[in-house]
């Protein structure tokens, strides 16, 4: 406690250092604000407006994660997950990828829900291929794509090369034994710390209300936690809309290589819901090449901004690096290699 | 801060943001933020704020009662802080200072002008090929340019549409756009349409000032483009409709 108390004063003091020193800046150098401010103000307002656009869509979303991970602490037992999850690293790894259709979760909701399932002892295989499949593989997801796709290869693309990314990321990571060395020490402390106190009960002896309220607490922390990465990760996506010319970013974007980059670099800069995103690629359809949309579709549910920001709060740095190489360049060749191929 | 009083701001929080949402849908002014289908999630999630902010408020208010595993639980590893929960008041911040406005002509810089209009694969095309000229929107009128080959078919109809006024620079004189904003989810993923207006008095129109237009369609270049324009023979000045963007 003590040195974080210390870091939150020091953090604190910057902050009023800089506020401090802005304010002496404008005043000292006598910038003629009252003139820059109406051309600031309609940047402005489309900063607010795209900003609280893309807040307000993923609240419902962020909230059903938080709930979603309210009830996995408050409901399930370490004996529960132990019997559902497979423990060979293969059948871990699909069991992980598919779990999304339990936890209808999108990229916002997935993080806090992965931890709190690693602290309830899901194996690290799984939790990675969860994590990185759940964003595309539930209901609501491949609804949403098939009504912006209809039924056809786009969303079997979309699903089946996920799953596969996913699985193999998993995979990938069966190298690492336990959770605790990929994941931060605050996060693992978590669920060791409330089980370590005297006063918690073994789960089956609480009441059903007290489950419910729990529940309903670890959401609201949760809510705050995660909802301050929606938020950094928001007000980046939106000041880039608000203040970088896109046109920049489409000009560049033809040929069968950059334009994949170009969508995934436009799936991170976007930051929006894997819920949704299927209608804004529909927008790029006519611009863009088959390859490049898919590319969108698979790794933009993966890695963004503000999922970058979670990962960073809940996985060692070194993972996090990881968990966006990965999934970059399979996301990257499935792009191409459709590209070559249909072209 | 004691967990007391961080639960209660925390319950304080999630209240008030239910409050600003209710403000927003209640105003009708929700849909200058997400695309109409999303309203009823929208609402949903009113509904578990406040569940929410009430059961914190509680567990707050009963801490420090019982030194229970309340004491211990929340916060986790920095124990609770004010700044955690300072982010979360910036959506409300950003709401409440800065003037609420739906996407205008100051976003043009930044989004592009787009003359690919999606078709969506899923039905309910918006397009429909022999609907009355006069009823088409921007939008539309865009849509059918791009999804024809050969738009001649299309010159000389009558258009009757509205939108706001952008001038453009590389437009000639006598010349403003008229347009609109389309969306599918959020302003995030907004796309103005825009039709060239070919009227003498372009110049006296302010920028964002919503306009009807009326007069016979004719194509042009601009940008590399081809995109539907409009001989003026009526320019009226009118009020923003209620729905400001178009729904592909």
């Amino acid at each position: 406690m003590q040195p974080s108390v210390r870091s939150s004063r020091k953090s604190r003091l910057w902050v009023l250092v800089v506020v401090i020193g802005i304010i002496i800046l404008i005043f000292d150098s006598q910038i003629p604000i009252v003139q820059i401010l109406p051309l600031l103000e309609g940047k402005l307002t489309t900063f607010a407006t795209v900003f609280l656009g893309i807040f307000i869509e993923a609240i419902p979303f962020l909230l059903l994660g938080t709930l979603g991970s309210g009830f996995v602490e408050a409901f399930l037992d370490h004996s529960q997950i132990q019997r559902f999850i497979p423990r060979g690293i293969l059948t871990g790894a699909l069991t992980g990828s598919l779990l999304g259709m339990v936890f209808p979760v999108c990229e916002c909701g997935v993080v806090p829900l992965t931890r709190r399932l690693f602290n309830k002892g899901l194996p690290v295989v799984a939790g990675i291929a969860f994590l990185m499949a759940a964003p595309v593989l539930n209901p609501i997801v491949i609804l949403s794509t098939s009504s912006a796709f209809g039924w056809g290869w786009m969303l079997v693309g979309r699903v089946g090369l996920s799953m596969l990314i996913a699985v193999t990321t998993g995979l990938l990571f069966s190298v690492v034994k336990s959770p605790s060395e990929i994941l931060l020490p605050a996060s693992l402390r978590f669920g060791g710390k409330r089980a370590g106190t005297s006063t918690t009960q073994p789960l089956a002896q609480r009441s059903f209300r007290a489950k419910l309220n729990l529940m309903m607490v670890i959401a609201a922390d949760e809510f705050f936690e995660m909802g301050r990465f929606l938020i950094l990760g928001a007000s980046l996506a939106a000041g880039m809309q608000a203040f970088i010319p896109q046109q920049v970013l489409l000009q560049v974007g033809h040929g069968p290589v950059t334009s994949v980059l170009v969508m995934m670099a436009l799936a991170v800069l976007l930051s929006i819901c894997s819920t949704v995103d299927a209608f804004i690629a529909l927008g790029f359809v006519s611009i863009f090449s088959p390859g490049a949309i898919l590319a969108f579709l698979i790794f933009g549910p993966m890695v963004d901004i503000k999922t970058t920001l979670m990962y960073l709060s809940v996985f060692k740095k070194r993972t996090v690096v990881y968990l966006i190489l990965l999934p970059f360049l399979m996301s990257l060749l499935a792009g191409v290699l459709l590209n070559l191929v249909v072209v | 801060m004691s967990l007391r009083l961080y639960r209660y701001f925390q319950s304080l929080l999630l209240i008030a943001l239910g409050i600003f949402l209710t403000v927003k849908i209640v105003s009708g002014k929700l849909i200058w933020y997400i695309h109409p289908r999303f309203i009823p999630l929208t609402v949903l999630a009113v509904v578990v704020l406040l569940l929410i902010g009430m059961v914190v408020f509680i567990a707050g208010s009963r801490t420090g009662q019982d030194h229970g595993e309340e004491e211990q639980e929340p916060g986790h590893e920095h124990g609770p802080s004010a700044w955690r929960l300072a982010v979360v008041t910036l959506p409300l911040a950003i709401g409440v200072l800065i003037p609420a406005h739906p996407l205008n002509a100051s976003a043009m810089g930044g989004k592009g002008i787009s003359s690919a209009v999606p078709i969506t694969a899923g039905g309910n095309a918006t397009i429909q090929f022999d609907q009355a000229a006069d009823t088409r929107n921007i939008l539309q009128w865009n849509g059918l340019f791009n999804s024809n080959a050969d738009p001649s078919t299309y010159l000389g109809q009558e258009a009757n549409v509205i939108g706001f006024v952008y001038h453009d620079p590389n437009l000639k004189d006598g010349q403003f756009l008229v347009g609109r904003f389309a969306l599918v989810c959020c302003p995030a993923d907004a796309f103005a349409v825009v039709m060239v207006v070919i009227w003498p008095q372009s110049a006296t129109l302010p920028t964002n000032q919503w306009v009807k237009v009326k007069g016979p369609v004719q194509s042009v270049q601009l940008n590399g483009q081809t995109l539907p324009s409009i001989q003026a023979v009526s320019v009226e000045l009118v009020d923003p409709p209620p729905q400001t963007y178009l729904y592909p």
